[in-house]
């Protein structure tokens, strides 16, 4: 025993020296510009877009690109709003149509000057908003695998029918976009009074609400459920990585409703010149081609698809969802469907 | 003892298999440090920031909720400051072969902990870890190809 407690003290007692030194060293390491970048964790992971992107445009720059991990919008907005006066952050990415309202409230933006570039038609309409511009989007959809149901569902009542009973899994909307986008989706198909009333039998077929996609995704890739909210793209994940053909995204009658990923650059951003050249980097055919097959989502730029197993993914009928409804609006609905959940 | 590092061969040769086992372990973790060691993982509260998202689904007694939600998420580097001390801790101690077992259950407990609050996701990578690192200490996998079989002939006890 005093051979193990010896041993952990040395390690821990190795450990502390190495940090000191480390962080000692730090300051003079390198004087070039820092480029802070807060994005979401799928987007810097080693698997994600972030570490290609950041090596490319450090090539040329003669800066370094530092990757803040933002967990979810609503604490990366906190955190913009705290260090405001500071100027944390140099660009921000990640935030989707529904955020921007909150985005805005509280903290500066500057305008970002973007050539005139081949946009994707739905991506078009949401230009005219000059603080934040697009740089993927993805179309939302249940997945199920074709082995294991009879028929594929065509619309949400489809998702009523027994076999799906407990089977299939969703994000909370409280917490998770692609679940807040589910339950609006589902109002501007029905209308508010039916959607809950839809909901009420619906919830009966959800196995869990999970606070997030990676969660709700977790149960279906292990067998868990039968179906579960995703992209349109996810499918492709599989096809490429586990050579699984067998997941499809279903489409609905009704139409399915579109996600756009932001960038925004901060007015108090330090390295504003940095920013606007990396979301050029972003919107090049490079950088979205990398986005593409890395996010799993669409590029936002025309003929990147081309020649990639993305350019096989049917055109899925798609909602025009553009009237965005205002934080108060969202609350109220969100309140109402965490009455109908603990009623249960 | 160098003598007795290679003599373990001789006398406990049927646990080779598992020193090769043992020596991988140790190698993942050192890996794995290295990479917490060299990026954010003392300077942004990521992991706290995982926990805290799962934490409300999690399916544990309120005790250990309030626990993880006042001491750890709340003193998230203090908490990554000790799991990357226990992740080289064990990294060493596999790929030197000494005091295998007490650090095969600091492991164990280590990963059964991160089986609980790091979410669906790593549910099965960490269920195999603590599996891994219970036969660790159960057999006592120091014991061949490291230096625990030096103090095993010496001392013997259950801690070798």
């Amino acid at each position: 025993m005093r051979h193990f407690l010896v041993f952990m003290f040395l390690v821990f007692a190795g450990l502390f020296g190495a940090l000191f030194l480390k962080n000692s060293r730090d300051p003079n390491k390198d004087s070039r510009p820092i480029l802070k970048i807060y994005a979401s964790s799928s987007f810097i992971k080693q698997w994600g877009p972030g570490p290609w992107l950041k090596e490319k445009f450090e090539s040329t720059c003669d800066c370094k690109v530092e990757y803040n991990d933002a967990a979810d919008s609503v604490l990366l907005m906190q955190k913009l709003k705290s260090e405001n006066r500071g100027g944390g952050a140099d660009l921000v990415l990640g935030f989707d149509q529904y955020d921007l309202e909150m985005a805005q409230k509280g903290i500066e933006w500057k305008p970002i000057k973007i050539e005139s570039l081949n946009f994707y038609e739905p991506v078009r309409a949401t230009l005219s908003r000059t603080h934040f511009i697009p740089y993927d989007w993805g179309v939302l959809a249940f997945l199920v695998r074709q082995s294991e149901v009879k028929e594929l569902p065509k619309s949400f009542d489809d998702l009523l029918m027994p076999e799906f009973a407990g089977q299939i899994s969703l994000q909370d909307p409280r917490t998770s976009s692609p679940g807040l986008q589910f339950l609006l989706w589902l109002i501007s198909v029905k209308g508010e009074e039916e959607a809950f009333q839809f909901l009420k039998k619906f919830n009966a077929q959800v196995k869990s609400y999970g606070a997030n996609w990676s969660m709700s995704y977790g149960l279906f890739q292990k067998n868990q459920v039968k179906s579960t909210l995703s992209w349109v793209t996810s499918p492709v994940f599989h096809l490429l990585e586990e050579k699984n053909s067998d997941i499809v995204a279903v489409e609905f009658k009704e139409g399915h409703p579109i996600q756009f990923e932001y960038v925004g650059i901060p007015a108090t951003c330090k390295n504003c010149d940095l920013a606007e050249k990396f979301v050029k980097l972003l919107l090049s055919k490079e950088g979205q081609k990398v986005i593409m097959e890395k996010n799993f989502m669409f590029p936002v730029i025309q003929g990147v698809r081309d020649g990639t197993v993305f350019e096989s993914i049917p055109n899925y009928k798609l909602m025009d969802m553009n009237v965005i409804p205002t934080i108060a609006e969202r609350e109220r609905i969100l309140k109402k469907w965490t009455q109908l959940r603990r009623a249960e | 003892m160098f003598a007795a590092f290679i003599e373990s061969v001789k006398y406990v040769g049927h646990l080779i298999p598992l020193a090769f086992l043992r020596v991988f372990l140790g190698y993942y973790y050192l890996q794995q440090a290295l990479v917490k060691f060299h990026g954010d993982f003392l300077n942004r509260p990521r992991l706290a920031a995982q926990i805290a998202e799962v934490l409300p689904t999690v399916d544990a007694s309120y005790w250990y909720k309030s626990l993880v939600e006042k001491l750890l998420i709340q003193h998230w580097q203090g908490l990554a400051f000790f799991i990357l001390g226990i992740e080289f801790a064990i990294a060493i101690s596999y790929l030197l072969g000494y005091v295998v077992r007490p650090v095969a259950i600091l492991g164990a407990l280590l990963a059964f902990n991160m089986m609980i609050l790091t979410g669906p996701q790593y549910e099965d990578l960490y269920r195999v870890f603590f599996a891994m690192h219970l036969a660790m200490a159960w057999v006592g996998a120091g014991r061949c190809l490291g230096f625990d079989y030096y103090f095993f002939k010496r001392r013997r006890g259950i801690w070798w």
